[in-house]
């Protein structure tokens, strides 16, 4: 009798290596490879599934040539998210806020976007990725879609906070931590997205940090989104900081 | 549009295969310099009034044009003399390559300036009121138009060294060209001010004294007065 063990379909699996481990991990492996990446992307909720647990199927289908109805199914999601979270903030303040922040909320959500898509084209571009517009408009539909549903997510918070307390700096700071840490997952999302398509994340991070500032002074420049004011919107034109300071001071 | 990406990446085979084979390759350079300058003049301008958004939008792409016909001559005498075997139209073709690359890498950071323009107070306010808001605008345009040249410059230097295969050469060859270009560009600018526009003027698209005097005339000036007031 031989001291080795032949090989038979009985036996379990091999311990996986640290350089096959390597070789297979879902982050790095080829879009597509998995058959889980290829698995189409029905409606809306399969997409927010699929935002939340599969972003490379997300990105796989943003490759391809039909992406122009996933694109819109993102956008659509991003719409109807950032509106229910709109409803939230202007809970705080009631009356004309009910319809004004959840407005306010979803302009400058896709105004941001707007305003950054050409440049995000420009610095892919740069940092070395083979992409198209159509899938850059893929991706950052992507990123405003899984910001907005992380912040439906935190709607239930900002709730009650906006029921419990009445300091408006207090209100603003929660929601600028609940919109930092969705715009986290968002870039990184992004980020992940840009690695299949060959670029180099330096220039990647050039362009988050201009998507974050932008965003940011579109709080400003769409105020007042948590608190009331006589017109919809401001007559005085501030930096973020300035705008920052002065609620701060009064 | 279809070699820009590939240009932005710093692949620039497929330019050396424009510039030696296509004869309608610089129509394409052409129209990213109208679009991308006259989208950022329309920025740059709108902080003043809608009119000289109009005007900066017409005077920028007009700048690189006149440059790069300007120098066309100048500058395809100089690329064999340092080495790098350039025709007249590929000579102008990489000239019109760097600045259509500058020009659409300016045309998508236009919104960008247009909403730190719209969040600014209008000139004139600024100007009376608030310094640091004209700095900032300066400072974000300067920074804008800063990195656009680099990556244009940059992008040409690949270029020719690839249509060339003259890395020195073709390094030399841009030092001459950024030197010609940066001479009479920076005239032409002079003489189509105002860009932004003053709030103690009117909206003008030259001024009265457009063609009195040169930039460099007015670099000594200030010179002399700083040193020798």
């Amino acid at each position: 009798m031989s001291d080795s063990i032949p090989p038979t379909s009985a036996m379990p699996p091999l311990l996986p290596t640290a350089n096959a481990g390597a070789t297979t991990r879902p982050e790095i492996m080829p879009l597509g490879e998995d058959p889980a990446d290829r698995e189409a992307i029905a409606g809306p909720l399969a997409a927010v599934e699929a935002l939340l647990r599969q972003p490379r199927r997300v990105v796989y289908w943003a490759r391809q040539g039909s992406a122009g109805r996933l694109t819109g199914i993102l956008f659509a999601i991003a719409l109807v998210c950032s509106l229910l979270y709109g409803i939230v903030v202007g809970t705080f303040s009631l009356n004309a806020q009910l319809w004004a922040a959840p407005l306010k909320v979803a302009g400058g959500f896709f105004l941001s976007a707007l305003i950054c898509l050409p440049s995000l084209y420009i610095f892919a571009c740069l940092s070395g990725a083979r992409v198209r517009v159509s899938e850059v408009c893929g991706l950052i539909a992507g990123l405003l879609a899984l910001m907005t549903i992380l912040l439906v997510g935190f709607a239930p918070v900002a709730w009650i906070f906006s029921q419990s307390t009445q300091s408006l700096p207090a209100m603003g700071a929660l929601h600028l931590m609940f919109w930092a840490i969705a715009t986290y997952f968002g870039v990184r999302f992004l980020q992940h997205g840009f690695s299949h398509f060959g670029g180099r994340p330096a220039g990647l991070r050039v362009w988050s940090l201009i998507f974050v500032l932008v965003m940011i002074q579109m709080t400003t420049a769409l105020r007042p989104l948590v608190g009331t004011a006589d017109s919809f919107l401001p007559g005085e034109k501030k930096f973020f900081l300035s705008h920052w300071v002065e609620e701060l001071q009064k | 549009m279809g070699e820009l990406p590939e240009l932005l990446r710093g692949e620039a085979r497929r330019t050396a295969e424009v510039w030696a084979g296509e004869s309608q390759g610089w129509v394409a350079y052409v129209i990213w310099i109208v679009l991308g300058g006259a989208l950022f003049g329309a920025a740059v301008g709108w902080w003043r009034a809608p009119l000289q958004a109009c005007y900066t939008a017409l005077k920028l792409p007009l700048i690189l044009l006149l440059t790069a016909l300007g120098n066309g001559l100048l500058n395809a005498m100089l690329a064999p003399l340092v080495g790098v075997p350039l025709t007249l139209r590929q000579s102008l073709m990489a000239v019109l390559m760097s600045f259509g690359v500058a020009a659409m890498i300016l045309g998508a950071l236009s919104p960008l300036l247009a909403f730190l323009v719209w969040n600014t107070p209008s000139l004139a306010e600024a100007a009376a009121r608030d310094s640091r808001n004209h700095g900032i605008i300066l400072v974000t345009q300067a920074g804008m138009i800063a990195l656009a040249g680099f990556v244009a410059n940059l992008r040409l230097w690949q270029a020719l060294r690839s249509f060339s295969g003259r890395g020195k050469a073709s390094l030399r060859l841009l030092g001459c060209w950024l030197a010609g270009n940066l001479l009479l560009g920076s005239q032409l600018a002079w003489v189509c001010r105002p860009f932004v526009g003053s709030p103690q003027l009117a909206v003008q698209f030259l001024r009265a004294e457009a063609f009195q005097g040169s930039f460099y005339e007015s670099i000594f000036g200030i010179m002399r007065r700083l040193f020798f007031p």
